[in-house]
């Protein structure tokens, strides 16, 4: 099959048999890989009554067919099961190298059941897959976890993705980092795999993935690669990291700041891509062949010196700095290397902290609730002091770690807590682009960003060819809520293939690259129709698991309006966004799952009984 | 009036730079000169070039040049005559036209990124200049 390895690794990690099972070409054609592939893989699998957090939750790590191949920004994988944060679909990708040195070890993905006795790790190596005893792993952190399973396997170039602390204290938004400090950052995918007693994946071989076309596939890396580079998104990206867009978007009220209560705090600028550059930053770093490299590598002095750490990113300066009216750029970069290293989402983290800072400003939270820290807009010391509560599970910690819903649940305030279906947002306000909201409120995996960036779109990056126009930013409109769903496909697939969203060549020649890696000869018109293929069948798996029409909405605060006369925002207007996509979604008013009509359209029709 | 792109159309954007306050304050750290290009097309039958002098928030120079081997700015904007039109006309925002590549940016993007302020302010400079667009 090309494109694909062929083969996926199963591991009962009760009885620690590993078996293989090779991968149905129908199921590829129809689904893609990665997390399209992974939601339909395990639609069969889970239910209403499964235990995120026991045995009996599948944990799927896959990979798509442009991963490992020499497409550029895809080298990516993605990481699903029930999410013990949201009781929904679970669904997260990390870039660095695991995705692509899994398919060089033999396998597209593997599919984790059941709990092992003990702490366990795998390694597959060419092919070879076997369960290791983790016993002195436990407790290590992330980097000390990686450092220690490259030291026992020596010989074959390795890439391990694994948890820390949070995973093993079953943190609900616990990460799995790969590649020194690369994170699958959300969704609790890092507590599923300690819950499994899972401390580690290494992988790695000489496999190579089957071309159809290596002649058409070469042409179009190439091509894909000269408008990756001539991208000016690209050019910010490689200058300032993700938190290049600070500079820029704090004056359309993008970045959040103080909890989501004000447009604009000017002091954020120190946080910056820009600022970062000049000051903190040692080195960049990038994933398997990527040619903008984002990552960043900083240092930092003072109270917290620390000679390398890997980040800070965009949402990590945000949900650590302006949430907090924090603008200790340094500070910020070391709450990225707590969280890198204890396994913890950055996004819930910070949030979740951000939201205990408000309660305590507001009196609900006291001085006795937080053990005597005192929870003061600015400053940044007690939210690293809470990090490490959270990781270990110790004081308010212990609280924190259930997630931003669960703290507004204690103490009366649920509906003040900025999160989705128990996902926090990311660092980008709705009210400064109103297609956000609705992305919000309907992305599978509870509030996310990458399930379609419309604040990209409105910014400036449409897709013409795929209908996908540039719009007004603070326009509530059947046209947006239109566009809005055609971002989501279009997204989705990427999600699938497996492709960084900074990449962003034309649509024909993400085309031209799949066909050539997988001979499947599509037309553009089937580009968008795959990726809502997929993003329904998250939608019916959702189903499965309670998700209802109430599911989809917004949290209150972000509803509000925002006054600052130097920046223009609008809080989306759902009574306009919301019917208008589950028009164009053909959506049940009350249930939210697609019609029987729409469902064999894209031909799901064997899942209509359901 | 003043013809777009002419000599006395720069000299106008230099008076507008240097009488706005808003301008000064949000670029007094900015060091850096640019070559604005409209490119060849339409009216425009040969590539034009305007060079500014920026520093510390004021201007320093500015002057029509008859290429560009004039000058070696640190930073070159290139666009055509309806992109730069709806950029001074404030109907396209100068981060959203290079992001969709309407727009060509060439320089230190660590330094732009960080001058986006700046840059808003020195549009509004262009919108008080009062200006002709060539039919």
């Amino acid at each position: 099959m090309n494109g694909f390895m062929g083969r996926l690794l199963l591991v009962d990690l009760t009885s620690g048999r590993l078996s293989e099972e090779a991968l149905d070409s129908g199921l590829m054609h129809q689904f893609v890989g990665g997390a399209g592939f992974a939601a339909r893989y395990l639609y069969d699998r889970i239910d209403v009554h499964t235990d995120p957090l026991g045995p009996e939750n599948p944990l799927l790590f896959m990979t798509g067919p442009l991963v490992g191949t020499a497409a550029p920004l895809c080298g990516r994988y993605e990481v699903c099961a029930r999410s013990p944060q949201t009781g929904l679909w679970g669904e997260s990708n990390s870039g660095g190298r695991f995705g692509p040195f899994l398919r060089f070890s033999g396998y597209d993905g593997v599919l984790f059941t059941g709990k092992a006795a003990r702490p366990t790790y795998l390694a597959i190596r060419d092919g070879h897959a076997e369960l290791r005893d983790a016993a002195h792993l436990w407790g290590k952190d992330t980097y000390e976890t990686q450092e220690a399973i490259q030291a026992e396997l020596q010989g074959t170039k390795l890439s391990i993705a694994c948890i820390g602390v949070a995973g093993e204290g079953l943190v609900k938004y616990a990460a799995v980092i790969n590649d020194w400090g690369r994170a699958a950052g959300r969704t609790g995918m890092g507590a599923v795999m300690g819950s499994k007693n899972l401390k580690a994946i290494a992988v790695g071989g000489q496999g190579q993935v089957p071309l159809a076309n290596p002649d058409a596939f070469s042409a179009a890396v190439q091509a894909t690669i000269e408008a990756v580079k001539e991208d000016v998104k690209g050019q910010f990206l490689t200058a300032g990291g993700t938190a290049s867009t600070v500079d820029t978007t704090m004056w359309m009220g993008d970045i959040p700041n103080k909890h989501y209560s004000m447009a604009l705090w000017e002091p954020v600028a120190k946080l910056g891509g820009g600022t970062m550059a000049e000051t903190i930053l040692t080195g960049q770093k990038a994933c398997y062949r990527c040619v903008i490299g984002c990552g960043r590598v900083t240092r930092i002095g003072g109270r917290h010196a620390t000679e390398s750490i890997d980040g800070p990113e965009y949402e990590t300066v945000a949900a650590y700095g302006s949430l907090i009216l924090s603008d200790d750029l340094e500070g910020t970069a070391y709450a990225s290397h707590l969280c890198n290293r204890f396994g913890l989402d950055t996004i819930s983290a910070g949030s979740t902290i951000a939201f205990a800072y408000q309660l305590y400003n507001r009196g609900i939270l006291t001085s006795k609730d937080t053990g005597g820290l005192k929870l003061d807009w600015g400053d940044i010391e007690p939210a690293l002091t809470l990090t490490k509560q959270i990781a270990h599970r110790e004081g308010l910690g212990d609280l924190l770690a259930e997630g931003s819903r669960a703290l507004g649940r204690r103490y009366g305030v649920e509906d003040q807590a900025i999160q989705v279906n128990g996902l926090e947002l990311p660092m980008h306000d709705p009210r400064a682009f109103v297609g956000m909201g609705l992305v919000y409120a309907t992305s599978p995996r509870g509030a996310c960003h990458n399930q379609g960036d419309m604040f990209l779109v409105d910014l400036g990056a449409p897709v013409p060819e795929l209908d996908i126009q540039l719009g007004n930013r603070l326009e509530s409109s059947e046209e947006k809520a239109l566009m809005t769903s055609r971002v989501m496909d279009w997204r989705t697939l990427y999600n699938s293939l497996v492709m960084c969203v900074f990449c962003n060549p034309s649509a024909d020649l993400v085309l031209d690259l799949l066909n050539g890696a997988t001979g499947w000869n599509l037309s553009r018109d089937e580009l968008l129709p795959l990726g809502q293929r997929a993003f329904q069948m998250k939608r019916l798996l959702n189903g499965k698991l309670g998700l209802t029409a109430a599911n989809d909405r917004l949290p209150k605060p972000v509803l509000q309006p925002l006054v600052d006369p130097a920046v223009e925002t609008q809080p989306p207007d759902m009574s306009i966004l919301l019917p208008a996509y589950y028009r164009i979604r053909d959506w049940d008013e009350f249930t939210g799952m697609p019609s029987a009509g729409r469902m064999t359209e894209l031909g799901l029709q064997d899942l209509v009984a359901h | 009036m003043f013809n777009f792109a002419s000599e006395e159309w720069v000299q106008a954007l230099k008076e507008a730079i240097n009488s706005s306050a808003g301008y000064a304050e949000a670029a007094k750290t900015w060091e850096g000169d640019f070559y604005f290009i409209v490119e060849a097309g339409g009216p425009i039958a040969q590539e034009t070039v305007m060079y500014v002098d920026l520093w510390h928030g004021v201007c320093r120079e500015a002057c029509l040049c008859p290429d560009r081997s004039l000058k070696n700015p640190a930073f070159v904007i290139t666009a055509s005559l309806p992109v730069w039109r709806k950029v001074i006309d404030k109907k396209l925002d100068p981060i959203q036209g290079m992001m969709t590549r309407q727009m060509k940016l060439q320089g230190d993007m660590v330094k732009i990124m960080k001058a986006v302020k700046a840059a808003k302010e020195l549009v509004e400079c262009t919108t008080r200049v009062p200006t002709k667009f060539p039919a």
